[in-house]
């Protein structure tokens, strides 16, 4: 479990879904943005090896409930990961 | 003004003589409607991830055009009918990332922070 808590309640709520035991291990109990740190990668269609981390087997993009993706960075991963899929990057 | 990405894929089997005959006349298109070509890239030979056209590969090219959006529509206008070519996409973005590249070299800066994630 983590130690810092955010306070957050919906994240509260949420860690209930994470522990499913349909969810892979890694993407349990994780909080804060990991794109919105800083130092973080940028998001941009080019930069296949992040844009590959958020998308599933089959090449839907996740959900930001299971990633902890911010609302506004949810919104540029999924255009630049319809750009990627445009040219045939992904 | 305006700051525009542009990418083209060309079919597989394009010579290398003819991509630069390609890279020519779409930097001559561009200089013709008063822009400008600040960077072109080739990523080369990749592997698409679906079939396009029934090409399993596509040799990609890259460019960083400055110049009105009259530019952008004379240049998809022209690929729109080119044979050689499978797609093409624009996007304007605010300014250029000259450094990052993210075809051909294997970065290390990248690496490191995919680990910190």
């Amino acid at each position: 479990m983590p130690k810092r808590q955010s306070g957050n309640k919906k994240n509260k709520q949420s860690n209930f879904a994470k522990l499913s035991i349909f969810q892979p291990n890694k993407y349990k109990f994780k909080r804060t943005c990991p794109l919105s740190v800083k130092g973080a990668p940028v998001v941009d269609y080019k930069n296949i090896k992040l844009l590959k981390k958020y998308v599933s087997e089959n090449g839907k993009i996740l959900p930001s409930r299971i990633t902890n993706v911010s609302q506004k960075k949810q919104r540029e991963l999924s255009l630049s990961i319809k750009r990627a899929r445009n040219l045939a990057l992904i | 003004m305006n700051l525009y990405e542009h990418t083209i894929i060309a079919r597989q089997d394009t010579s290398p003589s003819e991509l630069k005959q390609l890279i020519e006349k779409y930097s001559k298109i561009v200089e013709k409607n008063d822009g400008e070509v600040v960077k072109t890239e080739n990523w080369g030979l990749l592997n698409l991830s679906y079939l396009i056209k029934k090409n399993k590969k596509g040799s990609y090219i890259h460019f960083k055009i400055k110049g009105k959006g009259i530019v952008i529509d004379e240049l998809e206008k022209n690929e729109a009918i080119d044979k050689k070519l499978l797609r093409y996409l624009t996007v304007r973005v605010k300014r250029f990332d000259l450094e990052t590249r993210y075809f051909g070299k294997k970065e290390d800066s990248e690496k490191n922070e995919s680990v910190k994630n």
